[in-house]
């Protein structure tokens, strides 16, 4: 029965399921963390600071679309 | 003669199944999305269902086999489909009444399991496809995503722990809206397509359609979207409820980390092959979201009765799709005995519904927006 199991997948599916959701909570985890830091930083006149923190915003907001894109795209594209 | 009004029955059936389907999975996708106040629950059902609706024309790669690997397919007559769908509604309608979210695909595979059994014996069912497609998924998929969304929220405590408050539950909550409409576009695409196949292999049996693996006709795939969607849309509450706040009191963050830890497992492995259960993924992410925060925040009693209810499903719903093909025997294997059967459920579904109906509000009443 054991050869029923395609364990490759399954091992594989071990490790990169928990690598896409740390990815995914990393990339919004950086836009929230941009967001909020840019707003203080606004509110405190450090204008490099925003310019610092709207980077970090936009590239973690850059990746968690790219994340979101390409499970659009196993959805299209799956057997 | 016969054979046209079985295919009525079991297209009439196969929308039923896709209509439950809708509203017992409607928590998959929007529970958390409501328990944390990033859409009100009407907008979220809304939502949840234009999705659903579109989610089942994105792909249209129908498996022209029911429990394809799982029973012989050379068994599976429109009876034994029939019957096998009597089994996962009879589950999908008990596990809603008790609040206890549960696979309808698992179900249906019990059903249609219970049903060629009963018609075949033993040898209609492949135990290596069991093991395969339902056994080891249903315990991968639960525990993957508790570990998953577990790591996710204390990752997320440590990025974000120490900003004001507010500013982070607005954008936690506006990145649900996302998870939100992704799991349910997901849903669409698999679970539609389940009842899509069903009524494509009843077409083949009846000589409407031709070839290995025919697409199914426009009607088909606009009735199995419209069914699902609207089933998604009268919203099943006492899931909803179980899966938002009973099972833990979550924070945005929290229903963040639940939906997007489920929805990545999910899409990562239906990306390697490896389809798994989207009830499974998603309770097993809320239950390790909550539990990496605090244990003692998990009711494990409620958890223990989920995971009660997804041993007894094969099972259950295989005993249920078993008796119906047997009830159905009797009559002979002509369309009496499905016809008396779909007859008898209507009128017993219709006498609880009448009698719910007078002791107050419909049994689909969203929670109050407060």
């Amino acid at each position: 029965m054991i050869a029923a199991i395609d364990t490759a997948a399954l091992l594989e599916l071990m490790w990169a399921a928990p690598l896409a959701v740390l990815t995914i909570t990393v990339a919004y985890g950086l836009v929230i963390n941009g967001a909020a830091r840019m707003a203080e930083a606004r509110r405190d006149g450090r204008s490099a600071a925003v310019g610092l923190y709207a980077a970090v915003a936009i590239a973690g907001g850059a990746l968690f679309a790219a994340a979101v894109v390409f499970g659009l795209i196993i959805m299209i594209s799956k057997d | 003669m016969d054979s046209d009004i079985i295919l009525i029955i079991v297209v009439g059936t196969a929308l039923a199944f896709d209509f439950t389907n809708g509203f017992h999975d409607t928590a998959n996708a929007i529970a958390t999305s409501i328990s944390t106040r990033a859409l009100a629950p009407r907008t979220a059902v809304t939502l949840a269902s234009v999705l659903n609706f579109v989610g089942a024309f994105i792909s249209l790669k129908v498996a022209a086999t029911v429990a394809g690997g799982i029973v012989d397919a050379k068994l599976v007559t429109t009876t034994v489909i029939f019957a096998g769908l009597i089994g996962a509604i009879f589950w999908n309608l008990l596990t809603w009444y008790f609040g206890l979210p549960s696979s309808s695909s698992h179900a249906l595979i019990g059903g249609v399991v219970g049903a060629a059994f009963a018609a075949a014996g033993s040898k209609a069912v492949l135990t290596d496809g069991l093991l395969e497609k339902v056994i080891v998924p249903a315990v991968v998929a639960p525990v993957i995503a508790f570990l998953a969304a577990g790591g996710a929220i204390l990752l997320t405590y440590r990025m974000v722990g120490r900003l004001r408050p507010g500013p982070v539950n607005r954008g936690y909550r506006l990145g649900q809206i996302a998870s939100a409409s992704l799991l349910s576009l997901s849903h669409g695409t698999n679970d539609a397509q389940k009842t899509m196949g069903i009524i494509t292999l009843a077409l083949i049996a009846h000589g409407d359609l031709t070839g290995a693996a025919p697409n199914p006709p426009t009607w088909v795939v606009v009735s199995a979207a419209s069914a699902i969607a609207l089933g998604t849309y009268s919203g099943g509450w006492r899931i909803i409820r179980t899966m938002g706040s009973r099972i833990i009191k979550m924070d945005p963050a929290q229903g963040f980390a639940a939906q997007t830890g489920g929805a990545a497992v999910l899409l990562t492995a239906a990306h390697l092959g490896f389809p798994l259960s989207t009830t499974h993924s998603i309770t097993g992410a809320v239950l390790g979201a909550g539990a990496a925060k605090r244990l003692s925040a998990v009711r494990w009693g409620l958890a223990g009765n989920i995971v009660i209810g997804w041993i007894l499903t094969l099972p259950a719903a295989a005993a249920v799709g078993a008796l119906t093909y047997g009830l159905s025997n009797i009559f002979g294997s002509g369309a009496l005995g499905p016809l008396l059967i779909s007859v008898s459920l209507l009128a017993l579904m219709a006498a609880i519904f009448g009698q719910r109906v007078r002791r107050g509000p419909a049994l689909t009443t969203a929670p109050r927006e407060t």
